[in-house]
């Protein structure tokens, strides 16, 4: 059982890293706390779904429709919600009022558009094989989500570490008025972050709308709380730090319902990471650089 | 200002989008359809007596309806509403309150006591219904139902399953069976069939329906001397479920009895096949929706739902809804539009009989109701406002749900 | 009263009831926000102080007075006892492990729902009869209360500590304030107060649930002092009554109700963006149309 249960907190952990991609650049970038994140993933996975359904795209043309639809609804979503905050120097909680209002929009729009019902793929999207070896099963979506985690994850990285715009977007992150000293268009890199960062929650849409079949239009809501602790855990806008505390939580998790109750999972997910903020108050591996909120 | 004026523009265009997406549906009243089609009535002489000779009604009698129209709650709120506007319809079409035409007035709660309270209030004092259906959560018939009861406007809830909902006053009725009349059956007869001896029990503990699910199972199942040598807990939002089915099959139970939502419970089927926990899977009312086997496929084969409502039930009240539904609607209902469809019928029954708009006769009228023909089965108030009609056990066969025997 | 007023204050009487709570939870978190710290924890012990009053209604009968206060200095315990370590985090991190301290709260309302055959908190089924004795005057009475509290904190040595820590926490240290003293004072006060709106809650909807308390309610009391300001008391209480009454006020949208009231939340803190309440932006504004009064100094923060 123990070793199905290190499978399930793997998997699991792939799910959080993947969601909180995305969502922990925004957050490192323009140190805002963005709550319409989940409302773009929801949207990134009904593309992947009308992109299947609809226009019956195989599902990995469907999973380019879903990065771009969201990486352009991010685009917008900054158009109206954070730029003009942005323009007027507004206390960064601002951020957070404007984004539950385009939150509430996006989903409302899905709700009018889809119905709250619960829809999925197609059975045959994707084949549900599951791999037996020994005491473990693994399904192959479980492979291909833990598999393009830590793709996008590396993928990631490496744009930030060595392109131009991932280099820029450091700078943008370490002080957005320095940058623009250097010579940096602050606003390009603004945009190119919002289409990054959105692009990838449309990805983890398609993706864990194949893993689990819930696609609705409240689905972003439950893992959105999920991904802000994970995030902040990891340190702000630390991307290898937010993978991380993915599988910290997910483990925690697992293993508090393997072996101590299923009933108290979220109080004891939550309370190592009070504890964990307590011995490290800025997060895993963030820098004891001191924000304010 | 540039930037100003491109998000207020880009405002408006959401706005536009809005309006072209959202549901039409809710937006108006179902008085009097213009639409006649008397072919797609199939209910004239079923549902029904023929029109009444209706001594005081006239005009329009208004009904509310408070429902999670919006946020997660409506999923539920949604079959809800649509089995309302569709009883709505075909009342007005039949003329079934004579000279007076039947009109309901929505209103949204969201799924949130505070809104489900203030929509009561709404309704009381703004639109002067006569009775008002609702609301969707037993959460909020807990809030809301003292107003209606101080107000003495009868209230009817077709989704609230909790335990004690009708002892808040003798104004508030429901016409959804507790799980408790549902659930010793359902494992009483599966007991027998299937000959299982230890079960391992699952159920989201954070949501009302589905933990007094639980509690009711949990007594059936000792009550029965079944051995139970798991019992694991999810919550709300939750899609994976593999910890707790790992732990679960391990202890190798010979049937899993899972108190969910139709939604939750086929994600819970499909990964338990997944991990190779090959028994039978046992549930209560949540289960009974069109969308289990819709979603979770060939892993719903063989699922047992003890419910309320049966889909296959041949009597003509019950195929003439199904058959309307699918027309209005385009898919098949679920056991909340059968029950709401049904509490729709009931309150108009009510007024009819009643014969007058007063809400204090409607609510005499509808706590007499005895014997309605209705999806339900033959169906009677107790002396409780309770409902009584004889549950069912489904099993899901070839993606349809059948009576288990 | 004329007989539509009549028929307008019942259908807007809970809307008033719920925006005065509101305003005294925006109140809780405003008192935090005021010594520079984003705390979330107002909902978690407005779930402390619903259920320590309820259960002492319904157990021990006791007069609402008694279950406010027992209510109250129930959440504030909790409240110290959570402050003491937590209240050294800054920023974001404070503000996620706030909410985790508001999800451990609700996880054990649910999982404490029976001892021994005796129900506690129900669970999920969560608590019902709860007899109404919250009056609307009693709301009125308490919110009065709290305003005439922080008008006496604004002129005091207290208020004027809390505002040189959230202009910059380093400078006040410097300045020999005990800025850890007085954030655990602010924290006190907001436990205390969310503590005593959770209980007159608990007595006017006569039910609490353990999901009423969660992630979303703590968010929603944020939007109170954020949309309406937190630079002053005026602020969360006007956000309060907005919030609260536009989406009933919206009700005749039908479906295109949460759209537009999203809508209105954007275009107010895009115009607002330091709240509705911006003394600096309303002054400009009248001056413009009055003759200039003597130009105020202006604390810069944000």
């Amino acid at each position: 059982m123990f070793l199905q249960q290190l499978v399930n907190a793997l998997w699991l952990g792939s799910v959080y890293a993947l969601f909180a991609l995305g969502y922990t650049l925004v957050f490192g970038v323009l140190d805002i706390l963005n709550l319409a994140h989940g409302a773009v993933f929801m949207w990134g996975a009904f593309f992947g779904l009308m992109a299947v359904t609809r226009l019956d795209m195989p599902i990995w043309a469907a999973l380019l429709v879903a990065m771009l639809g969201s990486g352009v609804l991010g685009i917008v979503l900054d158009r109206v919600a954070f730029r003009p905050l942005r323009k007027r120097n507004a206390p960064q909680l601002a951020a957070i009022i404007s984004s539950i209002g385009a939150s509430t929009i996006l989903v409302s729009l899905a709700q009018g558009a889809f119905g709250a019902q619960v829809s999925r793929f197609p059975l045959d999207a994707l084949p549900s094989q599951v791999f037996i070896t020994g005491p473990v099963r693994v399904t192959l979506i479980q492979i291909i989500v833990f598999v393009a985690s830590v793709v996008l994850m590396i993928a990631l990285l490496l744009f930030m570490r060595r392109s131009r715009s991932g280099k820029a977007m450091r700078a943008v992150a370490y002080s957005g008025r320095i940058s623009a000293l250097l010579g940096i268009n602050v606003d390009r890199i603004i945009v190119t972050t919002f289409f990054v960062s959105s692009a990838l929650a449309g990805a983890s849409g398609v993706f864990l709308g194949l893993a689990f079949s819930a696609i609705s239009p409240f689905m972003g809501a439950p893992i959105e709380l999920k991904g802000l602790a994970v995030i902040i855990l990891g340190g702000l806008g630390n991307v290898p730090g937010a993978i991380l505390a993915g599988f910290l939580l997910a483990a925690t998790e697992v293993f508090g319902v393997a072996y101590v109750s299923s009933d108290f999972r979220d109080a004891i997910a939550f309370t190592v990471l009070i504890l964990v903020l307590l011995f490290r108050p800025s997060g895993i591996l963030g820098t004891a650089v001191e924000r304010r909120a | 200002m540039k930037p100003r004026r491109f998000a207020l523009l880009l405002l408006v265009v959401l706005s536009l989008l809005a309006a072209a997406c959202a549901p039409p549906a809710t937006q108006a009243p179902a008085d009097q359809p213009t639409v006649q089609e008397p072919a797609a009535e199939p209910t004239a002489e079923s549902a029904a007596e023929p029109a009444a000779q209706s001594s005081g009604l006239s005009g329009e009698v208004v009904v509310g309806c408070a429902h999670a129209l919006s946020g997660p709650i409506a999923i539920y709120g949604e079959p809800i509403r649509n089995g309302i506007m569709l009883a709505a319809k075909q009342i007005n079409d039949q003329k079934l309150l004579g000279d007076a035409t039947l009109s309901i007035v929505c209103e949204d709660t969201a799924g949130d006591k505070a809104q489900a309270i203030n929509a009561f209030q709404v309704l009381i004092n703004q639109d002067k219904v006569v009775a008002i259906l609702g609301p969707t959560l037993s959460n909020s018939a807990f809030a809301a139902d003292p107003v209606a009861q101080e107000a003495k406007i009868p209230v009817l809830g077709s989704s609230n399953t909790a335990a004690g909902i009708t002892d808040m006053g003798d104004y508030v009725f429901r016409d959804s069976l507790p799980e408790s009349d549902v659930i010793p059956n359902t494992i009483l007869v599966t007991k027998d069939k299937l000959g299982y001896s230890k079960v391992a029990v699952m159920y989201g503990n954070d949501d009302q329906f589905t933990k007094s699910g639980y509690d009711v199972f949990a007594e059936a199942l000792a009550s029965s001397g079944t051995e139970v040598v798991a019992t694991e807990t999810f919550a709300k939002g939750d899609t994976d479920f593999s910890a707790q089915l790992t732990k679960i099959a391990a202890l190798e139970p010979e049937a899993l009895i899972v108190s969910a939502l139709a939604e939750e419970a086929a994600n819970i089927m499909i990964q338990a096949r997944q991990l190779g926990l090959d028994v039978p899977i046992i549930g209560g009312n949540g289960f009974n929706s069109p969308k289990l086997a819709e979603i979770a496929g060939p892993a719903a084969e063989g699922a047992i739902s003890g419910a309320a409502w049966n889909i296959g039930n041949p009597a003509p009240e019950n195929t003439a809804f199904v058959e309307a539904y699918r027309a209005e609607y385009g898919g098949d209902p679920d056991q909340f539009a059968a029950q709401a469809y049904t509490a729709a019928w009931l309150m108009a029954t009510a007024i009819k009989n009643a014969g007058s708009a007063d809400p204090a006769a409607i609510r005499d009228a509808l706590a007499a109701i005895k014997d309605f023909p209705s999806p339900l089965g033959t169906y009677s108030f107790d002396e409780n406002r309770n409902p009584v009609h004889t549950p069912v056990v489904l099993i899901v066969k070839d993606g349809q749900f059948q009576v288990f025997e | 009263m004329p007989p539509f007023l009549n028929d307008l204050w019942l259908v807007y009487r809970s809307v008033f009831e719920f925006a005065l709570i509101g305003s005294a939870l925006g109140l809780s978190m405003y008192v935090v926000l005021r010594t520079g710290l984003l705390s979330l924890a107002s909902a978690g012990f407005m779930a402390i102080g619903a259920y320590v009053g309820a259960l002492l209604t319904i157990h021990l009968h006791v007069p609402l007075l008694v279950s406010v206060l027992a209510g109250a200095l129930a959440a504030g315990g909790i409240g110290l006892l959570l402050g003491l370590p937590v209240l050294r985090l800054s920023g974001v991190y404070l503000a996620i492990a706030t909410i985790g301290f508001g999800e451990v709260v609700r996880v054990f309302m649910l999982n404490i729902d029976s001892v021994a055959g005796r129900t506690i908190t129900g669970g999920a089924l969560g608590l019902n009869n709860i007899p109404r004795k919250t009056e609307t005057w009693h709301l009125v009475l308490f919110v009065a209360v709290l305003i005439y509290l922080f008008i006496r904190i604004d002129r005091s040595r207290t208020g004027r500590a809390f505002d040189a820590i959230r202009q910059d926490h380093h400078v006040a240290a410097s300045m020999g304030i005990d800025v850890v003293r007085y954030r655990n004072l602010a924290f006190l006060l907001s436990a205390l107060i969310a503590g005593a709106a959770g209980v007159f809650s608990a007595h006017l909807t006569y039910f609490v649930s353990p999901n009423e308390y969660g992630f979303n309610g703590a968010v929603r009391i944020l939007t109170f002092a954020i949309l309406g300001g937190y630079l002053t008391w005026l602020g969360p209480i006007v956000g309060a009554f907005l919030l609260t009454f536009l989406p009933e006020l919206l009700r005749f949208l039908g479906p295109y109700r949460p759209i537009v009231n999203g809508v209105v939340l954007i275009l107010a803190i895009i115009y607002l963006p330091r709240g509705l309440v911006d003394p600096r932006f309303w002054r400009k504004t009248l001056r413009r149309r009055s003759p200039p009064p003597p130009a105020a100094p202006l604390e810069t923060s944000g």
